[in-house]
């Protein structure tokens, strides 16, 4: 590579400091929230970690220099990837659940109920409606009923119709889990 | 008034002051609507449960520092595009952003140690006939340190003088070799060597005229763990690396700071006396202390006895390569400004081709010594 091509990359670089800082500004208000909207989903932190490492990535490209528009949509775009990984994991999983994992055997009785319960409660939200289950996930991960209706593109008025439909739906679920 | 609708009896718990007085009045006096508004209330709570599982706060600046470096390599992708050079779409691992001279460092440092840690799990032969490249961030150095208990060693750093030992947390290392020397020529370094040399017909632009050849004897090293490493104490891995030839080459302006550096040399071997592989390779990665992600790269690579991994620094770019058929690692820094290659030949010779060239020079080099 000639040393004007290198020296044009490096300018290219340069000029995009500022807009960075914008980013990395965004990035550090928003970064908590996102993953732990998508871990209330996938379940781990490392996983969040991943999902919220494509949200903000996408934004990037996506909010050019306004990234203070992109605060919602990095929130619902949080919800709906981490439960497009966790479709895929329900689709691995009924492939894998007769083959026991000894690699995550619990050793303790409440770590095997609380992993239990996480588990079950991801395998239902696999199972919901996707509306229903972003919905909840929005709700629950502490988004404002406001911001969900904005997210979802309904009336305020109706979110509460929405929630109260899908936490019926998921108590239904559980209760159909738990009997089976 | 008629009844409460539901979504309005959900959100009463959650925004009661987006709610109107009058269905506060209403509820006052309505059993039917009281009733279902426990019953909501009662499943409301229900998922608040299920979903408010534990939240482990997450490291805002490690985070960023991967999603700089992802945002760094996909615009120098697109750079790349516009330049019209762009080739299939690059297998790189993402890791967070250093200098360059950071990364250097990093390397040469993540080189030693990893060398002593692959020594460690291994129980008969090592004798590596390919190359895959390992990530080593500044915290899995900074956790490798403590855990080994090397604090501020001279074998993190490199061994400082030709022969010596050191303690570290599970018992010492012990090391020998002759001291660099220099050569007139190639004909002299190959000879002090015992093996053949190949340098490239063709430099890039930039690069002048070889500055020096030096030649590093065979450095022998051994670890021996004590009584308190538990299921392997006693055991000892010597690790046997070089002789190795290195050239280096200046600048074409003629200045002094070298731009390109070739080095060969016999691959490294290793010999265990005691603990079986699995033994001492389960030790050392259950230890606490050790980065999960790290123990699992380790875990990934396969068969050790025959894989030489390449620690790549944090901020550096890495893909897989073929350099005369041979598979190798490509590393560059996140600016594409400097770059180097390693690969084993499949006849026992390793080499490794780096220098202040972007990646695309420094393959045209190493292709041409195999």
């Amino acid at each position: 590579m000639g040393l004007r091509a290198r020296h044009q990359e490096l300018s290219e670089c340069l000029d995009g400091t500022s807009d960075l800082a914008d980013f990395e500004t965004f990035f550090r208000d928003n970064h908590r929230v996102v993953v732990r909207l998508a871990q209330s989903v996938v379940g781990d932190v490392q996983g969040a970690q991943d999902v919220a490492q494509e949200v903000f990535l996408a934004a990037y490209h996506r909010f050019p220099g306004a990234y203070e528009q992109a605060a919602g949509w990095v929130r619902v775009a949080a919800v709906h990837t981490a439960l497009n990984v966790l479709r895929g994991e329900r689709r691995r999983d009924k492939r894998q659940r007769l083959v026991p994992d000894a690699g995550s055997l619990p050793s303790i009785e409440d770590t095997v109920i609380d992993r239990e319960a996480r588990a079950e409660v991801r395998r239902v939200l696999a199972r919901l409606p996707r509306r229903s289950a972003a919905v909840l996930v929005m709700r629950h991960g502490g988004m404002s009923y406001a911001e969900i209706a904005q997210a979802l593109g309904v009336k305020v008025g109706n979110v509460g119709t929405l929630l109260r439909r899908s936490e019926s739906e998921l108590r239904k679920e559980i209760d159909r889990e738990t009997r089976s | 008034m008629r009844h409460v609708a539901d979504g309005i009896l959900r959100r009463l718990d959650d925004e009661p002051l987006a709610i109107p007085d009058r269905v506060a009045d209403h509820l006052a006096g309505c059993g039917r609507c009281s009733a279902r508004r426990a019953r909501i209330a009662h499943d409301s709570e229900h998922a608040a449960r299920l979903l408010s599982a534990p939240q482990l706060v997450p490291d805002t600046d490690v985070a960023w520092a991967r999603l700089r470096r992802e945002l760094h390599r996909s615009s120098e992708e697109r750079a790349e595009r516009r330049r019209g050079t762009a080739r299939a779409a690059r297998r790189a691992h993402r890791f967070p952003s250093v200098s360059l001279r950071a990364g250097l460092i990093m390397g040469a440092v993540g080189i030693v140690v990893a060398g002593t840690a692959v020594a460690a799990t291994l129980t008969t032969i090592f004798a590596p006939t390919h190359v895959v490249p390992v990530s080593l961030s500044q915290s899995d150095l900074r956790a490798i340190t403590a855990f080994a208990g090397l604090g501020d060693s001279p074998v993190l750093g490199g061994f400082a003088t030709p022969s010596g030992s050191s303690t570290f947390r599970f018992g010492t290392i012990k090391w020998s070799s002759g001291v660099p020397t220099p050569a007139s020529s190639l004909a002299e370094a190959t000879a002090e060597a015992g093996f053949p040399v190949s340098l490239p017909a063709h430099l890039p632009a930039g690069v002048g005229a070889v500055q020096r050849f030096m030649v590093q004897p065979r450095v022998t090293a051994t670890v021996t763990f004590d009584s308190t490493a538990r299921g392997v104490g006693g055991s000892s891995v010597t690790l046997v690396a070089g002789p190795a030839v290195l050239t280096r080459y200046a600048g074409a302006s003629g200045t002094d700071v070298p731009t390109l550096e070739v080095v060969t040399m016999r691959r490294p071997t290793a010999v265990s006396a005691g603990a079986t592989l699995s033994q001492i390779e389960a030790f050392l990665l259950t230890q606490p202390g050790v980065p999960p992600q790290l123990a699992e790269e380790v875990r990934l690579l396969g068969d050790l006895r025959t894989t030489l991994p390449v620690p790549v620094p944090a901020g550096a770019s890495v893909r897989s390569v073929r350099v005369g058929g041979w598979p190798g690692v490509l590393v560059a820094d996140g600016a594409n400004a400097a770059a180097g290659v390693v690969w084993e030949d499949g006849r026992g010779t390793l080499h490794l081709v780096g220098g202040i060239l972007d990646s695309h020079d420094v393959l045209d080099v190493a292709n041409q010594l195999s």
